[in-house]
């Protein structure tokens, strides 16, 4: 198996959101020094080093809460959809807020000479049994490495290299990175530092993520799929909004999006051919299918992506009876026409 | 995502968010009560 390697293609949009971001960071830094500086000066430089640890702690998990939240905000408000297309840079960059507070921990105890005492810490193998006294930093260490593994594998050369498929299990572990991330703030800091903005912003940022999720999830319900004589029953031409797609059910399994452009009704796999996208909540733009996600597009008689891309996807037969749209749920092989033309009359 | 996929996806995040929110209530519960600032706090 082989993959070519492709630049990152830059463009104009890409670069605002970049800078944004990068702008964001910057701010966030220099308002946490400040305030942290004027609230209680540091008297030595471990202190000052400490200074830093949190405030590229705080960055980091900030950035991680706002990935996580931008997902189901795309889905819940599509005017949203261009955080999530450049969202691979917004975790780069995370990771890189990240290594930096893990640099400046380990600037801290070698600032105090005080190295052993990290390695003793993390293999103090009693506290492992413990809650209160459990090994924090295990937990960020860990989470620090998801991250990395994430950062390094995010360029489209390693989509290839490791399938949709592996690539996007490999990423959903952000999330089990980010339970780590809160439980190593809650053993850490929290039991350290009185304030309450530490329970406050782990509170609101973990709740704000599963809320985000929760309602999400709850508005992308399976809806009741009909089956008549073995085809799905979709509805009237009508029902499907135009230029847009109903999502329905195979009875065994996958998604299928039934896009409707004019009296061109077409069903493909929900799956986009890149990351796994839920094509089915995309549009249908210059003609093309396109993926929400990060904007693939295909065309809609045969799921084929226009040249020079070679992107297929699996169609699914339809036919209208009754005046009703009916879809085949076995999938046709990827590329295979299949759309149909409904009557002007039915729309 | 095939709907299996998607099925254990929807059991086990739940799991792990209440488990994660159950921790971070029980560390903040058990913390220790704020001594005198007498020694170098550690990051």
């Amino acid at each position: 198996m082989s993959a070519g390697f492709r630049a990152v293609q830059w463009n104009r949009k890409k670069l605002i959101y970049d800078a944004i971001v990068l702008a964001g960071v910057a701010i966030f830094l220099a308002a946490f020094l400040a305030v942290g500086t004027w609230i209680k000066p540091p008297q030595n430089p471990a202190e000052a080093i400490d200074l830093r640890i949190r405030a590229f702690g705080s960055c980091a998990f900030t950035m991680l809460t706002l990935i996580l939240a931008i997902g189901p905000l795309a889905r819940l408000d599509r005017r949203l959809l261009p955080l999530l297309y450049n969202r691979r840079h917004f975790g780069v960059m995370t990771f890189l807020v990240a290594s930096l507070h893990v640099w400046f921990m380990l600037d801290w105890y070698i600032t105090l000479g005080a190295l052993p005492s990290l390695a003793e810490e993390l293999t103090r193998w009693p506290d492992y049994a413990r809650f209160i006294g459990f090994p924090f930093k295990t937990l960020g260490i860990v989470a620090f490495m998801v991250l990395f593994l994430m950062a390094a594998t995010s360029h489209d050369f390693w989509l290839v290299m490791l399938t949709p498929k592996a690539w996007k299990a490999l990423h959903m572990a952000v999330y089990g990175a980010y339970g780590l991330v809160v439980m190593h703030v809650a053993l850490g800091i929290m039991q350290t530092d009185r304030t309450p903005l530490i329970p406050l912003m782990l509170f609101g940022g973990f709740g704000a993520v599963a809320a985000l999720h929760l309602v999400a999830g709850f508005r992308e319900r399976d809806r009741g799929t009909a089956v008549r004589d073995g085809w799905i029953v979709v509805g009237p031409p009508r029902a499907i909004p135009d230029q847009a797609a109903l999502i329905v059910a195979a009875p065994g399994g996958e998604r299928i999006a039934v896009f409707r452009d004019g009296r061109q009704i077409g069903a493909l796999t929900n799956l986009c051919a890149h990351q796994n996208g839920p094509l089915g909540e995309g549009r249908i733009i210059d003609g093309y299918v396109t993926c929400p996600w990060h904007g693939y597009q295909y065309r809609l008689a045969d799921g084929c992506a226009p040249a020079p891309f070679t992107e297929k996807l699996e169609t699914h037969r339809v036919r209208i009876r009754d005046g009703i749209v009916e879809v085949d749920p076995r999938p046709l092989p990827p590329g295979t026409p299949a759309a149909v033309m409904c009557d002007k009359a039915s729309l | 995502m095939r709907r299996a996929h998607r099925s254990i996806h929807r059991l086990v995040w739940p799991i792990l968010a209440l488990a994660v929110m159950l921790g971070v209530v029980t560390a903040l519960a058990l913390r220790a009560p704020p001594e005198e600032p007498t020694q170098e706090a550690r990051p």
